[in-house]
């Protein structure tokens, strides 16, 4: 017979095995990672540990818990959406409905494009070195005391709460371009047929409409900023206390808190981690906890909008 | 066309329209008398639809177009020199329903609304009373009275298309403009709205475009037969549809080509 029926079952069964093999290692990955992190932060964990202070001056023992590290994430994640958002809803607007093909809208797309490929320590490097200029001291304070030196300290949580807007900026753009490339343009066509002008089609029409793929941008957004440590650790310092004027919660010391340093859950674990100050695996992990969980809550508010949305358009 | 016993509604002169560069209608005149309804047939991809939207601009947003001609509405060429700058009056005097219906992912009344509150502000009373005409207008009000409020999408398909109308109607245009209105709609859907468009006509200008011979047949008085970008036959419906003069337009009635 000139030609030869192929068997294929040899090759089918080893990519069949490979494809299984492979999807059973990711989750073996996942549930010892999840496994440790419950076996050493579980027991850390009570009401304590979540609303007292740290107290880092007990060397090697586990004393205080994580409420300025807790508050310290929500504060700066907050500054950093703030900032971010209107910025990259305009520059998604801007993409999305105003640019024309070539010259400057590649340019835009270019600079979003690179920017969200810059590790996030060479930004937080970049902001350290603009904001220690006197210019900006007011964003932080200024070094006082030491002859002949006028720099501004450059880390507090204002300065971090900039440079995370910075970082998220690429991500929340894509996600928001996606979001309103998203609405069919006959919705467009219905409002513009109707006289509106195109800025207020856009502002009661498409942002309506793409309402929740927006809100699943900043939740992203809000995301990349709770898991930073690059940012905290460079723009926002070492310290795990609030360095602004005591009682820091005081709303008159609002202000000098903000314009000063503190920490992070990130920046908290590193601290208490090997790698850092102390050798605390137990507390360290607690708060891996606590972060993990509010980056899981916050994944499943994303993705809870968007089945939301799928739901009400479909 | 005749255009001694009329006035004439809209004027189309010389109108070349190309998308980057490329030509989509070329050369096309047309009258289209006041109160008097007229069809673009032909196959598609020969230009009605662009012919359509440059009578309200609706391609001015859409990169590369460029249309040379003129387009004179009761008198006025609409793309005169300074004309851009009144798109947005222009669009309100002209309703245009498309061939997806598209009511927004909003509330019945507020698809309503929004025409008029694009444009003016008043008391919410007014807004109401004439939203409630003029979905009487599409004898819609009846079908959906106790659910005014409910999401615009949880109509039907027919519904819907009604809705838009009806949303078209509350800047009172003189002149509509008709894509493909029922092709995405069921025979008695479309019924309905062939019929209001008859009602539609005592005191309006219509252009609607059809793929539909039967409803051209049925609803245009006037009727133009488009051919890869040009308007090879226009005239009377009962003219054009009984007596073709080219053998295109005898083959096209004839279901040679589509």
């Amino acid at each position: 017979m000139p030609i030869k029926q192929k068997n294929h079952r040899a090759s089918d069964l080893a990519g069949t095995a490979y494809a299984h093999i492979s999807a059973a290692i990711i989750v073996c990955v996942f549930a010892f990672m999840l496994i440790v992190i419950l076996r050493y932060g579980f027991g850390a964990l009570s009401l304590r540990f979540l609303i007292e202070e740290p107290d880092p001056s007990a060397l090697g023992a586990s004393k205080g818990g994580i409420l300025t590290p807790l508050i310290g994430t929500v504060v700066l994640t907050l500054i950093g959406i703030l900032i971010a958002f209107p910025f990259a809803l305009a520059t998604a607007i801007y993409l999305g409905f105003y640019a024309k093909k070539g010259g400057f809208n590649t340019l835009v797309k270019g600079a979003v494009d690179i920017l969200s490929g810059v590790p996030t320590v060479v930004i937080a490097l970049f902001a350290l070195l603009v904001f220690t200029l006197p210019q900006f001291g007011f964003f932080s304070v200024m070094i006082e005391g030491v002859e002949g030196t006028n720099r501004a300290y450059g880390k507090s949580f204002l300065v971090a709460g900039i440079t995370m807007a910075i970082m998220i900026l690429p991500f929340v753009i894509k996600s928001m371009e996606e979001a309103l490339k998203a609405v069919p343009a006959s919705y467009m066509d219905a409002s513009l047929a109707l006289g509106a002008t195109k800025w207020r089609t856009i502002r009661k029409v498409i942002l309506g409409a793409a309402r929740d793929g927006l809100t699943t941008g900043v939740i992203l957004g809000m995301g990349r900023i709770v898991g930073d440590t690059a940012i905290v650790w460079l723009t926002l310092g070492g310290s795990i206390r609030m360095t602004g004027r005591k009682p820091w919660y005081a709303p008159e010391n609002w202000l000098s808190t903000l314009k000063n340093g503190g920490s992070t859950l990130t920046s908290y674990i590193y601290y208490a981690s090997p790698a850092g100050e102390g050798n605390q695996f137990d507390v360290a992990f607690g708060a891996s906890l606590v972060l993990i969980a509010i980056i899981l809550l916050l994944n499943l508010a994303a993705t809870l909008i968007g089945k939301a949305g799928a739901h009400k358009n479909g | 066309m005749d255009n001694t016993s009329k006035n004439i509604a809209i004027r189309i002169k010389n109108v070349t329209c190309s998308y980057g560069g490329k030509p989509a209608v070329r050369n096309a005149s047309l009258d289209v008398p006041q109160n008097s309804i007229c069809a673009f047939i032909g196959p598609s991809g020969c230009g009605k639809t662009t012919l359509l939207r440059s009578v309200n601009r609706l391609n001015d947003l859409t990169e590369g177009f460029a249309l040379s001609g003129s387009i004179e509405i009761n008198g006025e060429n609409i793309y005169g020199n300074d004309a851009a700058s009144h798109v947005e009056a222009l669009r309100r005097n002209i309703g245009m329903i498309f061939q997806q219906p598209n009511p927004l992912p909003t509330g019945i009344l507020k698809n309503m609304y929004m025409p008029i509150k694009a444009h003016y502000t008043g008391e919410k009373k007014y807004f109401y009373e004439k939203a409630v005409e003029k979905l009487k207008t599409a004898g819609l009000y009846d079908e959906i009275e106790h659910r005014l409020d409910r999401t615009a999408l949880s109509l039907s398909g027919g519904q819907q298309q009604r809705l838009c109308i009806a949303r078209a109607l509350m800047l009172e245009p003189k002149i509509m403009l008709f894509d493909e209105p029922c092709s995405a709609l069921d025979p008695i859907a479309t019924y309905k709205i062939e019929d209001m468009l008859l009602e539609l006509k005592k005191e309006r200008t219509m252009i609607i475009v059809t793929h539909n011979m039967e409803q051209a047949r049925r609803v245009s008085d006037y009727t133009a037969f488009f051919y890869q970008g040009e308007i090879v036959e226009a005239g009377r419906t009962n003219d054009v549809f009984f007596n073709p003069k080219t053998e295109l337009l005898d083959q096209y009635i004839r279901g040679r080509f589509s």
